[in-house]
């Protein structure tokens, strides 16, 4: 460097630059202690521990693999087995909001009526009403059945004889019919432990309020069923059969959990509480 | 500069009357989840009520308070003509508009999604459009706070810039920055899902996208309370800044700090590596950085204008400081806020802490201390100290405004701190209703009530707020003239072009993003997950 280039302390770019290559070191550094202590450090020994290779573990922080470099996952090494087989995809959907209630009503002349009524209104104590609905539980239970998730000596061969496209139409018809309209003088008060069991649930059992999913007239998520005056017999039965695992296509295990915890009054109290059309 | 200050008073109305509405909606929603009005509307109507607070909260009153007090400071710091003043009017008007379409989709009920959108939950795209267009005026606020220190650089070659222009600026770019998370998200994933362009939503890359915005948007609604402790604090206490450059780093630091820090947001979402939430986690750490400069720079300010005053010993200049004027008074209280609430943040950042805290009233409580409390009293008193230079006329006396900022942070504390303490209890947040038969949750009933009297207190002080501004603009007495900004104890004859310019720091600001957001948002486009069912909000 020649003489007459060299500035004085106070010209701006020897003001500048020590500004520009500190600021940016320190940034860097900090950054690249960061990634070092984050992305390679920490899950290699934590990997160790789990019984991982640092391979694995890096590639599990950097979120390229599932799982945490801190413990050994999954827990096993046996494939999970879905409850059920259908998943709620937009093309589920389309299918469902494309369904025809009128090919549907066809459909149910053709097979459906004889148990659960033309209406949906069914015929005898161990068949579930099906008028007003969700179309979405309809169509799951009968994919259940059709798949083998759900299994019932005559529905299972009723729904595999139906294909995708039939079972969103006859749920559609069903789904479309007026719910019905039940005598409130004839119901019966429900004693105070049900209505709590509904409305709060048992914190001491595990069991969430029945009401956080199936309210009146209305269920959530998609895929769960409007219980409201439903058929107490077919409401008793199907919570006995979750209770001791017959029944095993409910997501999450939700209901064997809770019905396993129930005894069989509150079973009984229930599925009265529900006929009554949850007042 | 009469049409200057037209357009400052044009926006911060906006932003009060925003401001006070939303007030009410929030004692009317702590009423309804409190014992006292538990069977009082129902959860579609609180969750409306809350979508409406929180917009008109975060999104109006603080986007158009800071537009507002940008331009107040272009003028008057630069002590230059603002350039652009047509499109300044057409920002507001345009934020305006948006302001309208959003609060017409709220109050149809078919944008019940909360201020922070939670999709796959999809709200009618008006909503969306307007706040799209609330964020395109502060754009075009960004743009013009660009150009008017660029165009004062080039008439001032070599010269510091004011220290109250660089931290707007400051704030200017860092906003640029933070609305590409929000813009993208909105553009490409919920706008096209609300008009029913598509049926999935990919939950995991709107959150991460959010988060990018999330964090730094604070610091959005941070930096006008950092400029007044800066630059109006100490010259309003009677003494001089300590140091020009510790301010200057500050807002640098909040603009290289605020950003690749937002996934200590999700660090209870499955999508990202533990890895990366890390690396997040200790940069956010580096946040602190900036408040505990400020903190010990503002303290050591206060010192000088308290021993100047005659003050003596090591804690006498406290008592002298002259704690009457509202600027004075809203600085301390915003200190003891900011502490609280600071060491909360520190809680949520910790990932073993977070995991506790998550998703309770801790969460609610943090926020609504550090930003409700600290930085919307500092709105409080830089709205006091400008408003007679916008006006024209002086306070009658200064006791209403310290009544209102003492009402202000007696409420917040009264609410906060029972929310902290039953967040802790696990009091979930984004609930409409609390069953207080439950008898666990009958034990919280008291706390409620003792943070509902908080939120009491605060909405006075929200209405005699607006009250004491209002009367402002008939008062007889005319403004007396007096000087705005703090000289420093050295003020600055040349400073580095890094702390003159952001440059720099924008170049370190994108590796930083790309290290901390590149592989989190690239790995959603290599291996996309399935996407949620759009689920459209309707009344009720």
């Amino acid at each position: 460097m020649t003489e007459h280039r060299q500035q004085p302390i106070s010209e701006p770019h020897v003001l500048d630059q020590p500004w520009r290559l500190w600021s940016s070191i320190a940034i860097g550094g900090i950054l690249l202690l960061g990634i070092l202590l984050g992305v390679v450090i920490i899950p290699v020994v934590q990997g160790r521990g789990a019984g991982l290779d640092a391979y694995t573990a890096i590639c599990r922080a950097l979120g390229i693999l599932p799982g945490s470099p801190a413990q050994p996952q999954p827990s096993t090494q046996f494939p999970a087995t879905p409850v059920s087989q259908v998943v709620w995809t937009a093309d589920v959907l389309q299918i469902l909001s494309n369904a025809d209630p009128r090919r549907g009503y066809e459909k149910v002349q053709e097979v459906c009526v004889s148990c659960h009524g033309e209406k949906g209104d069914s015929v005898g104590p161990d068949f579930p009403h099906l008028a007003g609905q969700s179309g979405a539980a309809i169509y799951k239970q009968l994919y259940d059945y059709r798949t083998g998730s759900r299994t019932n000596p005559m529905m299972t061969d009723v729904a595999k004889a139906l294909d995708e496209k039939a079972i969103a139409d006859v749920a559609a018809y069903y789904a479309a019919q007026p719910k019905r309209n039940l005598n409130p003088r004839s119901l019966g008060e429900s004693p105070p432990n049900i209505v709590q069991l509904v409305e709060l649930g048992d914190p001491n059992r595990n069991i969430p309020p029945c009401a956080a999913c199936h309210r009146a007239g209305a269920a959530g998520p998609i895929e769960t069923p409007i219980l409201s005056e439903q058929r107490t017999e077919y409401l008793v039965a199907q919570l006995k059969a979750y209770a001791s695992g017959e029944r095993r296509n409910d997501v999450y295990g939700r209901m064997r959990t809770i019905a396993s915890q129930l005894t069989d009054a509150e079973i009984n109290g229930l599925a009265a509480y529900y006929r009554a059309g949850f007042k | 500069m009469r049409n200057a200050e037209r357009l400052c008073l044009a926006h911060f109305w906006v932003a009060f009357a925003a401001f006070a509405g939303a007030a009410v909606l929030g004692v009317w929603q702590m009423w309804v989840r409190s014992p006292l009005g538990a069977q009082v509307g129902s959860p579609g109507h609180y969750f409306m009520s809350v979508t409406a607070h929180g917009v008109a909260m975060a999104y109006v009153l603080t986007t158009f308070f800071i537009m507002g007090f940008g331009y107040f400071v272009a003028v008057t710091a630069l002590d230059r003509p603002l350039p652009g003043k047509v499109w300044a009017w057409a920002g507001f008007w345009l934020g305006v508009i948006g302001v309208v379409l959003a609060v017409l989709a709220i109050g149809r009920g078919e944008a019940t999604v909360l201020f922070t959108f939670y999709p796959p939950l999809t709200a009618s795209v008006w909503f969306y459009l307007g706040l799209v267009l609330v964020v395109a005026a502060s754009w075009i606020w960004c743009v013009l706070m660009i150009v008017a220190m660029a165009d004062w650089k080039r008439e001032n070659p070599g010269q510091p810039a004011p220290l109250a222009m660089f931290a707007t600026v400051a704030n200017a770019v860092m906003w640029l920055w933070t609305t590409v998370g929000v813009a993208a998200e909105l553009v490409f994933q919920v706008i096209p899902a609300s008009l029913g362009l598509v049926q999935t939503i990919d939950v995991g890359l709107s959150r991460t996208l959010f988060s990018w915005t999330l964090h730094a948007i604070v610091y959005f609604w941070l930096l006008p309370a950092y400029t007044a402790f800066y630059t109006l604090a100490p010259r309003a206490a009677g003494g001089r800044l300590y140091s020009d450059t510790m301010g200057r780093l500050t807002f640098i630091l909040f603009l290289v700090y605020s950003l690749p820090v937002g996934m200590h947001h999700l660090m209870m979402d499955p999508e990202h590596g533990n890895g990366l939430k890390f690396l997040q986690t200790l940069l956010t750490v580096f946040v602190t950085v900036p408040t505990l400069l400020t903190i010990f720079t503002i303290t050591a300010s206060f010192e000088i204008a308290g021993r100047l005053r005659g003050g003596r010993g090591a804690f006498g200049w406290i008592r002298t400081l002259p704690w009457h004027r509202p600027m004075v008074l809203a600085t301390g209280l915003a200190f003891v806020m900011l502490g609280f609430g600071g060491f909360g943040g520190i809680v949520n950042n910790g990932y073993g802490m977070n995991a506790m805290v998550h998703n309770t009233s801790w969460v609610t409580a943090h926020f609504h201390l550090i930003f409700g409390g600290s930085v919307v009293i500092m709105y409080f008193a830089i709205a006091y100290e400008i408003w007679p230079r916008l006006t024209g006329r002086e306070h009658l006396s200064p006791a209403p405004l310290r009544l209102q900022l003492w009402l202000w942070f007696i409420g917040m504390m009264v609410m906060t701190v029972p929310w902290h303490w039953l967040g802790l209890q696990g009091q979930w947040r984004r609930v409409a209703n609390f069953n207080y038969a439950d008898p666990i949750i009958a034990g919280w009933g008291p706390w409620v009530i003792v943070s509902l009297a908080g939120g009491v207190i605060l909405l006075i002080s929200a209405m005699l707020f607006v009250r004491n501004l209002a009367v402002l603009h008939r008062s007889p007495a005319p403004a007396v003239a007096r000087p705005l900004y703090a000289l420093a104890v050295h003020p600055p004859q040349r400073v580095p072009a890094a702390l003159n310019g952001f440059g720099l720091w924008n170049i370190l600001v994108l590796v930083l993003m790309v290290a901390a957001y590149g592989w989190p948002i690239l790995q959603f486009v290599i291996d996309p997950s399935p996407g949620a069912i759009v689920h459209r909000t309707q009344w009720p």
